[in-house]
């Protein structure tokens, strides 16, 4: 049952939002989200699971017996890692949001809390309904966060938002219905909805089946990791997004598109991904290198932390379907780990917006002389982002580029469809990470002071960071700090979990090797 | 050539340090601290950031600290009998069933750990000291800053000398690289400080970028980073090739790409030169004695790798050699005496390289160590005419520093550096330097013999222009301009200060370091049989004995190779003019030297017009005018990198960004998402933009949902039996199996 606290307890505080005064909403909200983290805390704490493949905190509840709908909760080891970090960003996003939030407060908070429920929904999902009505929840809150809250384009931006990852969503529900209604064939009986059951039935479908419904599921997952070329919504939306919009969208949302493709497109069409995936690759590796060349003639900060994001979220890609265990922990470790660098990022250009009012590079320059502890918190941040050894930053971008660079089918154990040549192209990345953001540090933080003409300091802040802005950024510092040295503490807890999703990948491997199969070959299956 | 494709089989024979030797260490778990006292100054420098002390507060603490990991790293000089491993904690690790990717935070000791780690701590301790006086104007503002920043340096460049792992030393590697970008940057607020800070950075990645390639490689050949592991494979040949053979003949040059961009050697070498924007403390610790020997140490470490390929070494040889020449000339045509030494440093580092590859990695590790001294010596003497003089550092505008009060010690401790950097006989860098052209001599390699004579004709350059800068700054009529750093008060009352204590001291003691650092070649050792003192047994216990002369590497190994060092056979020894190189060595070199001595003296002392007349006659004429031109200009390889490199990425991203601006978005996601208008203007009152009515269309349009699964098998079945009517496949292979 405890899981069901973690997801209602923002909804309560959400609606006692609306019922008590005003002034009280954001005391409220951080409140309730402050308790959930520290529930989720206890969770992760009595979790059983750590560093095994097994599900924890599970609880049933039966819904729609007649359409084997249910409500079951449930946690393996990596959804909870992902689960902390939900937790743990949402309460600073309400923290951060104090001094941005002027007007319309109840709603805000309330459909950030609203947000973390639908988040939290995805993530411990043990029902495919569940999981779908949870993923096109977060749309809804991110929806008006974006509209009502954000930028000079906000209408635009959150339409666009919206109604690009419906779509993508849509083929991604007509995917798991038809698994759903061939597992109602095949076991002669009802529907069942039950994850568990459809991923281990739908690796026995025909490896044509397999391809079509890899294609559906990857349209939805593909629009919201983002992967090129469907990647053209995120820059918008995090543009227009207020601060915790984006935080949110890159800390968390995008990470429901990689999740996915761990919960869904490994498990479930595991003959179709060997084939797709050096194709997904070249997807992720022209990602990497054409999002990072954008980053660099970037004006507006915020738009270059965004691509920034298609290109970081390509390494990540590059772990999921390397089908080796040290990619795959990288990936993993890089879901987390994007989510606090870039996170943390994306609060700081929303302090100095804040205080400036713009975040055109060419209008704003060397605020190290001016704002020394916000520049100390930029730079360290960039530096995670960029990779720097030590740092949480490099610990997954190491392994999600090892684990590609062996994933090649003379590999003894782990035999993968990748091999040295993806892993060698990719690195290039690191070189033009390094590049751009430097750059934006370069221009944003060092040299000559420069403010926008008719600058006036802002009424409540100080110059440099106040102490809540830095209560923001410090847990998120230290994690990436612990994360950076102490990585095996996560890859140990999430280390079964990983395998026992690759475990059918090897032979799979083999025999494509052996006997290339071909996908969405219609003439071969009529004949066969 | 034929020589070093002998040479390979037997070295792989044996491994250069045998295996069961090394030994987890229990007892030696203090000898960590020589890595937290680094990681301890910089937290207190950090507390003293937030409590915004303003006195010399960090540079007492960085310098007790860095002293305190000098004082560990002797005692454990002192104690050391045979390599070592300490593990301090699990860092990185993957198991599964057959192997593993094991990364620990541990130490690796063995006697090449041990040559570096006294050079880098002694002489951090030493310029810390000399930066508390240098540094002394910025008490209050960046001077904590600038103390952390030396602290983080100590830090990485320990965990990349210690590391024992490959890993590690890429943590340490990209953190020297870190802390360089933060104290080239130190002047955050000059754009050209910035700049180079940013370039270095950025070239220093490609070099990453190699290392990280490298590292993958030899996980994937050997499975395993750790050093130890990857000597046993290679001892018993236990290692495959999973994708082909190129991979070992892939990771030696692989390695070359990091080791020539950290030890700034053609064609990366372009961030060293811009370096020298950071305060001239960093540009002695940082950019001459310590962190650009990164990459020599890279390949000392991984020598047994060089192996494989057979031209591997014959690259790191010529690519030295050019490198050591081409900076020279560079070096010869700039003003800005910091500059000098910036492209004197290049071309020394060249020298090193040159050494390896001619399988003298002794007389790179000896020259690494003599470099080390005076050439810190050099930058500190600059360091305290620039702190004196208002930044000025144009040779031009400096003269008689020697006749000057208060400018003696840094006069003459600059003399003792330029005489070892020129080879003057019976100086520090006399020795080093002959053993790395003796061997160019010795070993047979491709084109190794004219490598040799380009590097003796480069010593010849190297002499000129050091005592350009000596006979130029110290000697002559006394005339001084100040630099454009005068604050306070005007051009012609300006006083240069000469330095106090600290910086005096610091010069002395590294100056006499400088003397004696000749003093190793000769000191006796205890290995038998083994040639250069205590250098050679140094370097012997680590894997890079192949490249000691005298080492007991494998005695048909000598024989067949027709490598002798200096105990095989005189019939396949190499020679000079009919010579024993490493005697004749002794007087080309002499001679070399004091001939570029002689020409400096005239133009720079004697007749310091005629250099003049001589620049502007080669400019007047034009079939000479591209000479002076060019080598002022650096040979144009900056301008040539930002025309073939920069520029085209540049506008490709802008090209790119346009592309996804009114391509991929315009054209494509705009244009299918219009698509649907015209038929949504049925729907047109479902969006009608109230909330209220959104919540309605996303009910009716769950129920749709829920009524299509219900009726699923009907609908199916429906579309199949079209399907089949129809003929069309499409649908039914949707239809699945059936």
């Amino acid at each position: 049952m405890t899981l069901w606290y973690l997801l209602l307890l923002p909804l309560i505080g959400a609606g006692s939002i609306f019922v008590l005064r005003a002034k009280a909403a954001k005391w409220i909200a951080i409140a309730t989200s402050s308790l959930v983290f520290v529930l989720s805390i206890v969770m992760a704490i009595q979790f059983s699971q750590w560093g095994t493949s097994a599900t924890g905190l599970v609880s049933h509840y039966s819904w729609l017996n007649t359409l084997g709908i249910t409500l079951d909760l449930g946690a393996d080891s990596v959804a909870m890692m992902l689960v902390l970090l939900t937790t743990l960003l949402t309460p600073l996003c309400v923290l951060g949001s104090f001094s941005a939030i002027t007007s319309r407060k109840r709603e805000y908070y309330a459909w950030l809390l609203i947000l973390e429920t639908a988040m939290l929904g995805v993530f411990t999902a043990q029902d495919l309904i569940l999981f779908y009505v949870s993923f096109e929840l977060t749309l809804v809150p991110m929806f008006f966060l974006i509209a009502i809250y954000g930028g000079k384009n906000r209408a635009h931006a959150s339409i666009k938002f919206f109604i690009y990852t419906f779509t993508g969503s849509l083929f991604t529900l007509a995917g798991f219905v038809y698994v759903a209604w061939k597992y109602k064939v095949a076991s002669n009986g009802g529907w069942s909805f039950a994850i568990h059951d459809l991923t281990t039935f739908a690796a026995t479908l025909s490896p044509t089946e397999q391809g079509w419904i890899l294609l559906a599921l990857l349209a939805g997952f593909a629009v919201k990791i983002p992967v090129f070329p469907v990647h053209t919504w995120l820059p918008l939306a995090h543009t227009e997004a207020p601060t915790a919009g984006s935080v949110i969208l890159a800390g968390v949302l995008l990470k429901l598109g990689t999740f996915g493709v761990y919960r869904f497109v490994l498990p479930m069409v595991p003959e179709a991904l060997v084939v797709y995936a050096p194709a997904i690759a070249v997807l992720a590796i022209i990602g990497i290198l054409y999002a990072a060349l954008i980053c660099w003639v970037q004006d507006d900060v915020k738009k270059l932390i965004a691509y920034s994001s298609v290109s970081h979220l390509g390494f990540c890609v590059l772990g999921l379907i390397a089908l080796n265990p040290i990619a795959l922990e990288g990936a993993v470790l890089y879901m987390i780990n994007h989510g606090l660098s870039t996170g943390a990022l994306f609060f700081l250009i929303g302090m100095m917006y804040e205080r400036y009012h713009t975040r055109d590079m060419n209008a704003i320059g060397g605020l190290a002389k001016k704002m020394p502890v916000w520049s100390f918190f930029m730079v360290f941040f960039v530096l995670a982002s960029v990779g720097l050894p030590g740092l949480n930053g490099f610990v997954s971008e190491f392994m999600c580029l090892i684990g590609t660079f062996i994933s090649s089918s003379s590999n003894p154990t782990w035999p993968g469809v990748l091999g040295p040549e993806y892993a060698a192209i990719a690195a290039i990345g690191m070189v033009l990470a390094a590049m751009y953001l430097l750059i934006m540090v370069g221009k944003v933080v060092f040299g000559s002071l420069k403010e926008p003409e008719q600058h006036e300091p802002h009424q409540t802040l100080p110059t440099d960071l106040s102490l809540r802005e830095i209560g923001v950024l410090i847990p998120l510092a230290l994690l990436c700090v612990w994360i950076g040295v102490k990585p095996i503490v996560l890859t140990d807890a999430m280390q079964d979990s990983v395998e026992e999703v690759l475990s059918p990948f090897p032979r799979i491997v083999q025999q494509q090797e052996q006997a290339p199969a071909k996908l969405i070959d219609i003439k071969d299956e009529q004949h066969g | 050539m034929t020589s070093l494709l002998q040479f390979i089989p037997n070295i792989l024979a044996m491994p250069a340090v045998p295996v069961s030797q090394v030994v987890q260490s229990e007892t030696l778990g203090w000898a960590s601290f020589i890595l937290w006292l680094p990681l301890i100054s910089l937290a207190l420098c950090g507390l003293c950031a937030v409590c915004k002390v303003k006195t010399k507060a960090p540079a007492i603490i960085t310098t007790i600290c860095l002293g305190t990991s000098f004082v560990l790293t002797v005692l454990l000089w002192q104690g050391y009998e045979q390599p070592v491993i300490i593990h301090l904690f699990d860092w990185l690790q993957v198991h599964w069933a057959e192997g593993s990717f094991v990364a620990n935070f541990a130490l690796y000791i063995d006697s090449l750990t041990l040559l570096w780690m006294l050079f880098v701590t002694g002489l951090g301790t030493l310029i810390s000291l000399y930066a508390s006086e240098y540094m002394e104007h910025d008490v209050g503002k960046g001077y904590t800053r600038f103390f952390a920043g030396v602290s983080v340096f100590l830090f990485a460049m320990t965990c990349l000398v210690m590391g024992d792992n490959l890993l590690l030393l890429y943590l340490g590697w990209e953190g020297v690289g870190f802390a360089s970008y933060w104290l080239i940057g130190y002047f955050y607020q000059k754009p050209s400080a910035v700049a180079a800070a940013k370039k270095a950075f950025i070239v220093n990645r490609i070099g990453d970028v190699g290392l990280a390639l490298a590292i993958y490689l030899i996980w994937s050949t050997f499975g395993t980073v750790q050093y130890d592991g990857i000597a046993t494979a290679l001892a018993s040949h236990q290692y495959e090739t999973s994708f082909g053979d190129w991979t070992v003949h892939a990771i030696p040059y692989l390695l070359m790409i990091a080791a020539f961009g950290k030890s700034a050697q053609l064609p990366l070498y372009v961030w060293l030169p811009d370096a020298m924007e950071g305060p001239t403390p960093v540009s002695a610790l940082i950019h001459a004695a310590t962190m650009v020997t990164a990459g020599v140490y890279l390949i000392i470490r991984t020598y047994p790798l060089f192996m494989l390929d057979s031209h591997a070494l014959e690259t790191v040889a010529w690519v030295g050699g050019l490198t050591a020449f081409f900076a020279a000339t560079i070096g010869m045509a700039q003003y800005d005496i910091k500059r000098i030494m910036a492209y004197s440093t290049i071309s020394q580092l060249g020298y090193m390289f040159l050494g390896l590859g001619v399988l003298s990695s002794f007389g790179a590790a000896y020259h690494v160590f003599t470099h080390a001294f005076f050439k810190a010596v050099l930058f500190l003497t600059c360091g305290a005419i620039m702190h004196g003089f208002a930044g000025q550092l144009d040779l031009r505008r400096l003269s008689g520093l020697r006749k000057m009060k208060g400018w003696k010690i840094v006069s003459y401790t600059m003399l003792v550096g330029c005489l070892a950097l020129a080879g003057f006989p019976l100086t520090s860098g006399f020795f080093s330097k002959d053993v790395i052209l003796a061997e160019a001599f010795v070993t047979q390699g491709a084109g190794f013999k004219f490598l040799g004579w380009l590097a003796i004709f480069t010593a010849g350059l190297t002499a000129y222009y050091t005592f350009r800068v000596w006979f130029r700054v110290c000697c002559g009529p006394v005339q001084y301009e100040p630099g454009d750093e005068l604050h306070g008060g005007d051009e012609t009352s300006f006083h240069p200060h000469a330095p106090r204590f600290a910086i005096n001291f610091v010069l002395v003691v590294i100056a006499l370091g400088a003397i004696l650092a000749a003093l190793p070649y000769f000191m006796p050792n205890e290995t038998d049989g083994l040639h250069g003192g205590w250098i050679a047994e140094m370097v012997n216990d680590s894997p890079a004995s192949a490249g000691v002369p005298g080492a007991v590497v494998d005695s048909h190994a000598v024989h067949d190779s027709g490598h002798t060092g200096d105990s095989g056979d005189e019939t396949h020894h190499g020679d000079i003019l009919g010579m024993d190189p490493h005697k004749a060595m002794y007087f080309i070199s002499a001679v070399v030297g004091f001939i570029g001595i002689a020409f400096a003296l005239y133009f720079h002392l004697f007749r310091r017009k005629a250099a003049d007349t001589l620049r502007s006659k080669l400019l007047s004429r034009r079939t000479t005018r591209w000479l002076p031109t060019a080598m002022e200009h650096k040979w144009y390889v900056d301008e040539i990198y930002i025309a073939l490199i920069r520029s085209p990425l540049w506008i490709l991203g802008k090209l790119f960004s346009m592309i996804d601006r009114y391509i991929i978005d315009g054209a494509l996601v705009n244009g299918i998402s219009s698509l649907p208008r015209a038929a949504a203007k049925w729907f047109s009152p479902l969006h009608n933009g109230a909330v209220q009515s959104y919540a309605v269309s996303m009910i009716g349009g769950a129920i749709l949902i829920v009524l299509l699964m219900l009726f699923m098998p009907e609908i199916v079945e429906f579309l199949q039996s079209i399907s089949q009517q129809g003929g069309e496949h499409t649908i039914a292979s949707l239809g699945g199996a059936q």
